[in-house]
């Protein structure tokens, strides 16, 4: 059997590659996608954890599909927020957006 | 006698009544007015009339007065604390109710006629419409004077009845009623004319402010009078004369000293002190010195207003005062030392009967003469008063009332005749002086054949003021008088036997001057004078200033005392006292020197005025031989200006600058404003304070606050990725410090 | 009828009141209708006074102590254990005639108010349920309230409708008699709270027993501390020299119906005061601090009739009038507490107190009717001529004769004419008050000396009053005041006369026939003395 820590460094990976990912991409498309990616790894986790540590409980699938269903309500409101943004000023980089301030 | 009260109320309501009447219903008529007067003052006449007869007819009517009355104010919790009004007749009070309505209804029928009616003119001021304009420049304006010469019945009216209040009155307070409603009578009357102007005369006092002179002059003197009935109230629980002045108990009681403790005042008893009060209100009313300067100016009314105030009423009522508080003025005189109120009066009565005397020499206005002479009786009487001839002053008071009525009327009837002449020559096209002054007797002259009714009847009425013997009610009051002196009071004798001589000879000056001789001016030349209304009222009185005297003399006179039933008067008035005066034993002396007096006064006026009657623009005689005392007796010794100078102006200048000025607007209402300004400088510092300290510390800390976050608002960038990166920078240190918390220490 | 009788008072208190409300939603337009809707709504408290007045002579009841008329009592704030407690006696049924009498004859004189009609006639019905409650409660709470709901509508009558000067005016009379209930308040309440109740008929009786110390201070020099409180309210209120500053500049600003009742009721309330508060409360008080009183109120007739003379503003001049005869009031409330209320005392200096307090009384009543006619007339001839300058005025008899009569009559009446009502109190005044002093074992003579000075004053009120008639009706015609009436005629109406015509008959009948009004006030004043 594959040991529990080969899935945790899939997991560390794939949430790097998402953190990275917000940080230092510019269109907030990618950085919704790097999101996704991170919310992905924490599922990983959280399934091999439940896996491995209390196969009994249902634990662990419960939070992967909450984390789901979060992830894709989250997309479906960052993506729109994004449309009306692009909509009122014509740019979908991140940098340029920041009216959110004093 | 139970209708008593109903006449003796009706005898002073109806002329009141008459004044309600003329004043609401019939004033636009004068026709109407002078009915209404009419018929009040006649009613009024028979009334008095019938109740004389009822006191004549009353056996012992000192003893047993006739009286009614009523409670006028209830007081306290018993009926005797209450204060009571009603009527008294007592002989006292039937001489008064013989004379008062006697002149009362000769002066209406004469103000009828000389109160004719018409229109008037009026002097106006300020820009306007006006009818005319004078010689002098005055414009003046048309007034319909019917209602004015209505009014004027009013006031007469009014004036009558008020008079009669007081001689029927029972108590002081009454009395005192009636005695101010004069006083407004005679304001009201004697600025009648009151917007009449002197233009060319700047000095000569105006009727207004003549009429308000005589108000506030007596009324110097009713303010002690109203204290002195104040304190007889209060003292004896009563101010009916008869509880007092008839009852020796009260007389007694009063005669306490009144200050015991002041060391100034010692020697007072109440019943000088309040007699001495109640005198000040004597002095006033009737004009004796030092309050007699408002009298003469008195003369700007209407004649008829003099002869009301002289004669029947005003000044009579001060004398009458005085003769009927007599028991109180003298409680403790034991017939030899005078009480303090019979000195003082003594004193006063015979210093003003010379000093008004000597005024009257040397006044050139007909109605002046006589009110200097009304001054110089009244003196008389008010002597006679205080050395305690009773019934001599009641009997020149009544003689007096009837013969200077007489001689007002019938001044009043020269100066109507002369102005009618003025009149007459000024459509004959004769000019005269704009200050024509047709009072003035120097502008008169030879009227005797112009106006022979007037003329006679003045004589009567002269001779009789200077006490021509035997033949003229004067004489006998007069003598009565002096005879008491001189037996009693050789000073007071001496003093009004000058007085008496000066009387004579101004008398016999002014007969001179203006009915001897021939006229000095057109005016007189042309003066006439028909009106039977005005001449009827001067036969009537000169009737009785002939006869009235043979009601009071002296039992010892020869033939004559037998004949006229020894002295009844006397007897009648005397007995209004508690104890009846003894009467004088009969003597030559005083009637020959009275006599003598008399006879050399009117002797020598005869000899420098009617001998030789003055010409026109001739200078009066007596100014080459007095001399510059001449002027200052023409200037009344200057009392007016003193007066002013000491009373007058002081008291407007205190009450403007002192109490007005400097008190009110300065003194208080500067501290009203000194705390409302403190207190505004305080609410002032107080806002401060909020807003420098209270509201600084307040506003300081928010501040404080806001300008920290301001300084940290710069975090926030608004950029997502710099939130994220710092996000997860923290979390790295934050797992450092894990990893470093958990393993590696 | 039986339901009028039980709420008389009640009722005469507050009918103004209604009155004022329904006249608040008559429409504002409408002025004719307003103004004879308020006249006759203040006729309603006249008949009732009038009725008051006979079933108070068929069945007088002249005690308070013992029971007072009209009696009504009501829970009002059980917490203070302040009660609504009304009821009269010939004092305050005195009061209250005057008071309803002379409110419908300021309606009728208030005819030319022509401004803001409806708030004005609403205000002035306001005014007279405040006087009125103050006269009729007998409950220390209440009558504070009732007093202090007088000034308000009093403040802005003389604020909105008064002439140049009214902003001062009615600032300086508000604060100023706020200034004096302050300390009046204060010793209310230190009394009610101390005796555990606001009624007066209790209060009488107890508190002037009070002893021994309270929170720690002798009762005594608390007493005397509320005896000042007491006095200055009121003397402010009278107003008693050198309290009376205010009164001249409010009398003089305020509009004439305002002037009427100020003079001839506000001004009452401070005596009515002293008369129902004072003298029973602070008998001891009354009588140590009497001279002080009667020197001050002898400074208010003299320098009241001295400054009266100094005028040449005719309002102002009788407003000062107003200060020289509330003197005579004060001078005998004075010399009465002197004898003292319930203390011991010989037979006659009882006399005397009660002549004093009957002419106090009666010249309260007199100087409101005088007064009000007074200040009428002023108004008159101010609506008219358009000046109250007293040399821009002058001869105008002959061309408003009626005008010219009534004024004088009035101010004959005002002077103290004998026949007229005034003579009738002051002397009762000087009567009682002359002998105080002497029959006193002391020997103490102030009073004397006040009353002799007092002539001085009495002289210059002739002075004064001759004065004003001089410079407006007599003399010389003055063209300047019949230009200025712009072609109306100065003669009055017969509104006006009408308005005059109830004043001058009781100022000749109580003159020459007192005994009606004197039996029921001296009844009373009587069983204060007994």
């Amino acid at each position: 059997m594959i040991p529990l820590h080969w899935y945790l460094l899939v997991a560390a990976g794939m949430f790097a590659l998402g953190v990275y990912g917000v940080l230092a991409r510019r269109n907030m498309v990618a950085i919704i996608m790097s999101i996704e990616l991170m919310l992905n790894a924490v599922n990983i986790n959280l399934v091999a954890f439940w896996r491995y540590m209390a196969p009994e409980n249902l634990n662990g699938q419960a939070f992967a599909i909450f984390v789901f269903t979060v992830a894709a309500a989250e997309a479906a409101v960052g993506l729109a927020l994004i449309i009306s943004i692009y909509r009122a000023r014509e740019t979908v980089v991140a940098k340029e957006i920041d009216m959110l301030k004093w | 006698m139970e209708n008593i009260g109903l006449i003796a109320f009706l005898i002073p309501a109806s002329p009141l009544l008459a004044f309600f009447i003329i004043l609401l219903f019939t004033r636009h008529s004068k026709l109407a007015s002078d009915i209404v007067a009419m018929v009040a003052i006649l009613f009024t006449w028979v009334l008095a009339g019938i109740l004389l007869y009822l006191a004549l007819t009353t056996p012992h009517l000192g003893e047993e007065p006739l009286t009614a009355g009523l409670v006028w104010l209830p007081l306290g919790d018993a009926v005797t604390d209450s204060l009571r009004m009603g009527v008294l007749v007592d002989p006292l009070g039937a001489v008064m109710l013989f004379f008062v309505p006697l002149t009362a209804t000769m002066i209406f029928i004469y103000s009828t006629g000389y109160m004719a009616s018409g229109s008037y003119w009026t002097e106006v001021t300020g820009e306007g419409d006006h009818d005319a304009v004078d010689t002098a420049g005055r414009k003046l304006k048309k007034f319909d004077a019917t209602a004015w010469k209505a009014r004027f019945m009013a006031f007469i009216a009014l004036f009558a009845g008020a008079m009669l209040i007081l001689s029927l009155a029972d108590n002081l307070l009454l009395l005192f009623v009636g005695w101010e409603i004069m006083g407004l009578c005679s304001y009201l009357l004697i600025g009648f004319w009151h917007n009449r102007v002197y233009a060319n005369q700047p000095k000569r006092i105006t009727p207004m402010l003549a009429g308000i002179k005589a108000f506030m002059t007596t009324r110097v003197g009713d303010m002690p009078m109203l204290v002195g009935i104040a304190w007889l109230y209060s003292f004896t629980g009563t101010l009916n004369f008869r509880e007092i002045l008839y009852n020796p108990e009260v007389l007694e009681g009063l005669n306490v000293l009144a200050f015991p403790n002041v060391p100034a005042l010692a020697g007072v008893t109440v019943a000088g002190a309040i007699g001495i009060l109640l005198f000040m209100g004597a002095i006033g009313k009737s004009a004796q010195f030092p309050l007699h300067t408002w009298l003469p100016d008195a003369m700007e009314g209407p004649t008829p207003v003099s002869a009301m105030i002289h004669a029947a009423t005003m000044v009579s009522a001060g004398v009458y005062m005085i003769i009927r508080m007599f028991p109180l003025m003298s409680a403790g005189w034991d017939g030899h030392a005078l009480t303090l109120p019979m000195q003082v009066m003594a004193s006063v009565g015979a210093f003003t009967a010379l000093f008004a005397a000597t005024i009257a020499v040397a006044q050139c206005d007909v109605k002046k003469v006589l009110a200097y002479s009304t001054i110089s009786q009244l003196g008389y009487m008010v002597a006679a008063v205080g050395i305690g001839a009773y019934v001599a002053a009641a009997f020149h008071l009544m003689t007096h009332a009837i013969f200077k009525a007489l001689l007002f009327m019938g001044s009043g009837s020269i100066i109507h005749a002369v102005e009618h002449g003025e009149e007459h020559a000024h459509h004959h096209g004769h000019h005269f002086p704009i200050d024509f002054d047709a009072q003035d007797m120097f502008n008169m002259g030879g009227l005797w054949k112009r106006i022979p009714v007037t003329a006679w009847t003045f004589l009567i009425g002269g001779l009789a003021l200077s006490g021509f013997p035997f033949v003229t009610a004067g004489f006998w009051s007069k003598d009565e008088i002096l005879a008491d002196a001189f037996a009693h009071n050789p000073t007071v004798f001496w003093v009004l036997a000058a007085a008496a001589f000066l009387t004579a000879f101004y008398t016999m000056r002014q007969i001179g001057l203006t009915f001897a001789g021939e006229p000095r001016t057109h005016a007189a030349e042309e003066a006439t004078q028909t009106d039977w209304r005005m001449n009827l009222p001067l036969v009537v009185l000169a009737f009785f200033a002939v006869f009235a005297g043979y009601v009071g003399v002296h039992e010892g006179f020869p033939v004559l005392g037998k004949l006229l039933g020894g002295n009844f008067f006397h007897h009648f008035v005397g007995s209004t006292l508690l104890k009846e005066p003894e009467a004088l034993a009969f003597s030559w002396a005083p009637v020959l020197l009275s006599i003598g007096i008399a006879l050399s006064g009117l002797l020598i006026g005869w000899l420098v005025y009617v001998r030789r009657p003055l010409q026109a623009e001739d200078e009066d005689p007596l100014k080459k031989v007095l001399g510059p005392i001449y002027t200052l007796l023409e200037n009344k010794y200057y009392f007016d200006e003193l007066y002013d100078l000491i009373f007058v102006r002081p008291s407007k200048w205190v009450s403007e600058q002192i109490v007005y000025l400097l008190l009110d607007k300065q003194i208080i209402d500067g501290f009203l404003h000194f705390v409302a300004r403190f207190f505004e400088w305080l609410a002032f510092r107080n806002k401060d304070f909020d807003t420098y300290v209270v509201n600084g510390l307040g506003d300081s800390v928010a501040e404080g606050i806001g300008k920290t976050s301001d300084s940290f608002k710069y975090v926030q960038s608004g950029r997502i990725q710099q939130y994220m990166a710092i996000a997860i920078a923290g979390v790295l240190m934050l797992v450092g410090v894990f990893v470093w918390a958990l393993f590696l220490r | 009828m039986d339901f009028v009788r039980q709420n008389l008072l009640t009722l005469i208190t507050f009918v103004p009141l209604a009155g004022s409300l329904v006249v608040l939603f008559l429409p504002s337009r409408s002025k004719s209708l307003i103004r004879w809707t308020t006249l006759l709504i203040s006729l309603i408290p006249l008949g009732l006074a009038v009725q008051a007045w006979v079933w108070f002579n068929a069945d007088p009841c002249h005690d308070l102590v013992a029971g007072a008329c009209f009696e009504q009592q009501a829970t009002w704030f059980p917490l203070l254990n302040s009660t609504y407690h009304v009821g009269i006696d010939g004092i305050s049924l005195t009061m209250v005639l005057l008071t309803t009498l002379l409110t419908p004859l300021a309606i009728i004189i208030s005819w030319s108010v022509d401004d803001r009609v409806k708030l004005y006639m609403a205000l002035f019905l306001m005014l007279e349920m405040g006087m009125l409650g103050v006269f009729v409660s007998l409950d220390l709470l209440i009558f504070f309230v009732f007093w202090e709901i007088g000034l308000v509508p009093m403040y802005f009558l003389i604020n909105i409708w008064g002439s140049a000067n009214r902003q001062y005016a009615s600032f300086k009379f508000f604060i100023y008699t706020m200034a004096g209930s302050l300390g009046l308040l204060l010793s209310i309440q230190l009394i009610g709270l101390t005796m555990g109740t606001f009624d007066l008929r209790e209060l009488m009786v107890r508190w002037p027993a009070l002893t021994g110390k309270l929170i720690g201070i002798d009762v005594n020099v608390i007493k005397n501390v509320a005896f000042w409180l007491f006095t200055l309210a009121f003397a402010i209120k009278v107003p008693v020299w050198p309290f009376h500053t205010w009164l001249p500049d409010a009398h003089t600003e305020a509009p004439t119906a305002g002037s009427m009742i100020l003079a001839g009721v506000l001004l009452k309330l401070g005596a009515y005061g002293f008369l129902r508060l004072v003298l029973p409360f602070f008998p001891q008080q009354a009588h140590d601090f009497a001279p002080v009183l009667a020197v001050l109120a002898m400074l208010a007739i003299v320098f009241g009739a001295l400054s009266a003379f100094a005028q040449t503003d005719f309002k102002r001049l009788v407003a000062y009038s107003s200060i020289n005869h509330m003197g005579f009031v004060v001078l005998a409330i004075a010399a009465a507490g002197w004898v003292g209320l319930g203390a011991q005392y010989e037979p006659q200096s009882r006399l005397n107190a009660i002549i004093a307090v009957n002419g106090a009384v009666l010249q309260m009543f007199n100087h409101g009717l005088s007064a009000a006619a007074m200040f009428a007339l002023v108004g008159m001839i101010y609506e008219r001529a358009h000046t109250r300058d007293l040399t821009r005025l002058g001869g105008l008899w002959p061309v408003a004769p009626i005008y010219g009569g009534i004024l004088l009559f009035s101010s004959m009446a005002s002077l103290g004419l004998p026949g007229l009502n005034g003579f009738v109190s002051e002397f009762l005044v000087v009567r009682g008050v002359w002998p105080v002093g002497q029959v006193d074992q002391n020997g103490t003579s102030v009073f004397v000396l006040m009353v002799a000075l007092s002539m001085v004053g009495l002289l210059f009120t002739g002075a004064y009053i001759l004065k004003a008639v001089r410079h407006v009706l007599h003399g010389p015609l003055n063209r300047e005041a019949v230009e200025m009436a712009h072609g109306r005629s100065l003669e009055i109406n017969a509104r006006e006369v009408i308005a005059m015509a109830p004043l001058l008959v009781l100022m000749l009948v109580i003159g020459v026939f007192p005994s009606w009004l004197v039996e029921v006030i001296n009844q009373t004043v009587t069983k204060l003395w007994s």
